[in-house]
């Protein structure tokens, strides 16, 4: 690919008129032919093509131009050609420049009391004061409505469970038993026991609940919903609510300590994860956790600003999250920062990463294993580094025919992850196979037609599902129609893709993998 | 306030006040060095006049002394002519016609005559043209009695002040820094030039005070004029996103007779007094503001001035070098943070 750019013909102008193309845009031209005529301030020049090729102009006519520019592509095929376009459609608008009218101060203390600044309307700079003001009248109005948990921290991208949502009197525990509970004598009870008493207590607990040995739980309203699984040594303790969704589970020694805690339903949780640290019964100490989110072995969570945690986030393990720092006198200059930290749905944290007090990661980006958040990473973009940078988008997107051809693989695979399992199966014929006396399929659009038992994994469903035949939507993440142990393995075959289905939340009672 | 500028390219503001001059006088003459079409003048401020105005555009030899002498001449006849200096550094050949007699004829014949001329002359460094292309000498002519300096600045109505220029009876120096030519005009809109609060003047060469509070508390007032101003707006708005220290700037377009009611209000309400120019530091446009404000607002003073001006010195070509002579935007945040916390 050629390029002709405007040189500079004299030392006093920084920019010369583009009077006239000479050729059709997209036409053919060829080495040496006049394109165009430019006039600068020393001269009128007829400007030459580099090569041969198809031309591409950037300007119209009769524009100044700035010396430097280019002004035109010769391309010099039809792929050339094509990489031209691709790149004009990908070119982000030109930020403004100058937006910035925040002062540093200002900013500063927005984020320690998580106040949103575009709530500051005003003409000219907004300052620290004009944030005191705001935060003066935010305390006048203050009410400990739901909502107010959050301290003015955006939720925007992150979806918050129902389990927020819980009613101000739910799971209210009695004060007699709160007051004449000894977490020692209580800790050493058989897990039974430990929810019998709580529930006779006032807490809302559902049916399924295993509370694993030598666990606890203390808090003023406790709400956990069916099938929820801590494992042995939990500690969960919380100044006002700990609300927990259904089927979520923890491996042995979870540690949770905040003010409040509102965890989503079909949460996986690994060993050693801890929620708490310094500050955990800070007013704002606000734990949030998505559905269907993801916790690794051993993440650390410090919660003494709101902590939001969105659906379907991923913090692989030993990754970090801090919302303060500890430091030496601010009055001396060093750093002391309180902050929030939000991990909009579908982000990604990797092995190790950091999220320092500020950090927020937007919707389905990807932070790369040791990176170090400061400061927002943009929604859909992958992040690395120190301090990480969005680099690249987190994904890219696929054609309908390569999400046939992976879908299709999906029949392959599971087949012979089953025949590698022991399980007696068919040979692979019509994109299908039969397993446990159900025939296992692929089809790029369900229409309709077939017959049980079967479970037929699909990228588009339109028509209606007889019993005995499940059918997932891969695209639209949902299961219709039902299925015994064949659905539940293949469903578990499409959650280890990273295909979470709806209905949910759901885990895995075992099956065939 | 007037926006039609604003977006505009200084040249290009220019240029279309040079072309309503000309269709609305036609006592107006312009001569210089190269400033006919299709060359247009080494800037191309006169771009287009000559083709539509070819009695009336003259271009000359290299002979500054004999310029100012002519356009003396023919303002003294009830000409208008404006004179288009390449450089304004060649000013400097011209001075005896100025001192010894376009200053003085008006006075000397007891108000007889009058020579209505105005000379346009690029001024102004940044553009690596070496030590004779780059200076700022406005301070020659400041001295000069009778008569009038003016520099137009980037948020200033250029082609107004042209145009005033030109009506104006006394002989009028118009200086026009480089960087305005391929600057964007910045005009007030509803009181404000970005962030800040804008207060302009009355009068044919008014002033602008810029606030970064809407005038209610301000630390210091920078006074300036023509090419600092951007840097000195840069400046003040660096103060207040990174310090919180708030500033005042007056940006004067007549230079003398030096009118400094802008800047004696401002300092009433900021109490310290910044002086920021282009030109080397020594007997400048700084030193003469000084003088006045200490005299004029002595209690209203909490600190000395300060003056940020050239290092006084030779301008060199190279860019680096060039850079390290000429004030800058930080050499105006640490003059302003210096005064911070004294008085």
């Amino acid at each position: 690919m050629l390029e002709i750019v405007l040189t500079r013909e004299d030392a006093n102008t920084e920019y010369a008129l583009l009077a006239e193309w000479l050729v059709e845009d997209r036409s053919e031209v060829s080495a040496g032919q006049p394109v165009c005529v430019v006039e600068t301030t020393k001269a009128t020049v007829e400007v030459e093509a580099p090569g041969a090729g198809t031309i591409v102009q950037l300007y119209g006519e009769d524009v100044e131009v700035e010396l430097g520019k280019t002004i035109a592509y010769v391309a010099e095929n039809a792929d050339e050609l094509a990489a031209i376009d691709t790149e004009a459609a990908e070119k982000p608008a030109p930020k403004p420049a100058g937006d910035r009218k925040a002062t540093r101060k200002a900013v500063e203390l927005a984020e320690l009391h998580g106040v949103d600044l575009e709530q500051i309307d005003k003409r000219g700079f907004i300052t620290e004061k004009d944030v005191e003001q705001l935060i003066a009248a935010r305390k006048a109005s203050a009410s400990p409505a739901a909502g107010s948990v959050l301290a003015g921290v955006s939720t925007d991208g992150v979806s918050l469970p129902a389990t927020f949502g819980v009613d101000e009197s739910d799971g209210a525990l009695d004060r007699a038993f709160l007051e004449s509970l000894d977490p020692e004598v209580f800790r050493q009870l058989a897990p039974g026991e430990k929810l019998t008493a709580l529930r006779e207590a006032g807490a809302r607990i559902g049916e399924g609940v295993d509370l694993g040995e030598g666990s606890l739980i203390v808090a003023p309203r406790v709400v956990i919903e069916e099938g929820v699984k801590l494992g042995p040594r939990a500690t969960v303790v919380a100044e006002e609510v700990v609300a927990i969704g259904a089927l979520s589970q923890f491996g042995s020694d979870l540690e949770l300590r905040c003010r409040r805690a509102f965890l989503g339903a079909g949460i996986w949780g690994g060993r050693s994860v801890r929620f708490g640290g310094g500050g955990h019964r800070d007013p704002w100490a606000t734990l949030v956790v998505g559905d269907l989110a993801f916790v690794g072995d051993e993440v650390f969570v410090n919660v003494c600003r709101p902590v939001l945690v969105g659906r379907e986030v991923f913090l692989t393990m030993r990754s970090l999250i801090v919302t303060h720092n500890i430091g030496h006198s601010i009055l001396e200059g060093f750093e002391n920062r309180f902050a929030p930290v939000v991990l909009e749905d579908r982000s990604q944290v990797g092995l190790g990463a950091v999220l320092y007090a500020g950090a927020r990661v937007g919707a389905e980006s990807i932070v790369a294993s040791n990176s170090y958040v400061v400061g927002e990473i943009p929604a859909g973009s992958f992040a690395i580094g120190v301090p990480a940078k969005a680099t690249g988008s987190s994904s890219h997107k696929l054609s309908e025919a390569r999400q046939r051809d992976l879908a299709r693989r999906f029949v392959d695979d599971l087949h012979e992850l089953l025949a590698l399992r022991g399980h007696v199966v068919s040979a692979v014929a019509d994109d299908g196979f039969e397993v446990e006396g159900t025939r296992i399929s692929f089809t790029p659009s369900y229409r309709g037609g077939t017959d049980g038992p079967a479970v037929v994994l699909a990228l588009d469903v339109r028509g209606d599902v007889p019993g005995g035949v499940a059918v997932i939507d891969l695209l639209g993440r949902r299961v219709h129609g039902s299925g015994g142990v064949v659905l539940d393995s293949v469903r578990e075959f499409c959650r280890k893709r990273g295909i979470k289905l709806e209905p949910g939340p759901w885990s895995y009672p075992g099956g065939l993998i | 306030m007037s926006s039609v500028s604003s977006g505009k390219r200084g040249v290009q503001v220019l240029n279309e006040a040079l072309h309503g001059i000309f269709r609305e006088r036609d006592d107006v003459v312009l001569f210089g060095e190269d400033v006919l079409d299709p060359y247009g003048g080494a800037f191309k401020v006169t771009a287009g006049l000559s083709d539509a105005y070819p009695d009336r555009v003259l271009t000359t030899p290299i002979s500054e002394a004999s310029l100012f002498g002519v356009a003396a001449g023919m303002a003294l006849r009830g000409q208008r002519p404006i004179l288009e200096i390449m450089f304004g550094d060649f000013v400097a050949l011209g001075l005896d016609q100025i001192v010894n007699g376009i200053s003085k004829f008006r006075e000397m014949y007891d108000e007889q005559v009058t020579v209505p001329l105005v000379v346009r002359a690029p001024m102004g460094a940044r553009r690596g043209y070496g030590p004779t292309h780059s200076q700022s000498l406005e301070k020659l002519l400041l001295g000069i009695p009778n008569i009038v300096v003016v520099a137009a600045s980037e948020c200033h109505d250029v082609g107004a002040l042209l145009t005033a220029a030109v009506d104006d009876e006394r002989p009028v120096f118009f200086v026009e820094n480089k960087l305005l030519y391929g600057r964007t005009i910045r005009r007030p809109e509803d009181g404000h030039v970005g962030e800040l609060a804008v207060r302009e003047s009355d009068g044919p060469y008014p002033a602008l005070t810029f606030s970064a509070t809407d005038f209610t508390e301000g630390s210091a007032t920078v006074v300036t004029y023509g090419g600092m101003l951007p840097i000195v707006l840069d400046a003040v708005t660096e103060l207040v996103l990174e310090h919180e220290v708030f500033c005042e700037v007056v940006a004067l377009s007549q230079l003398v007779p030096m009118e400094l009611g802008a800047v004696l209000d401002s300092v009433a309400r900021t109490g310290a007094l910044v002086t920021a120019e282009e030109g080397t530091l020594t007997g400048g446009f700084g030193a003469e503001i000084a003088a006045r404000v200490q005299e004029a607002a002595w209690s209203d003073l909490r600190a000395p001035v300060r003056r940020i001006a050239a290092r006084d010195g030779i301008i060199p070509s190279a860019r680096p070098l060039e850079d390290e002579m000429l004030p800058s935007v930080e050499d105006v945040v640490e003059t302003v943070m210096s005064l911070e916390g004294s008085g």
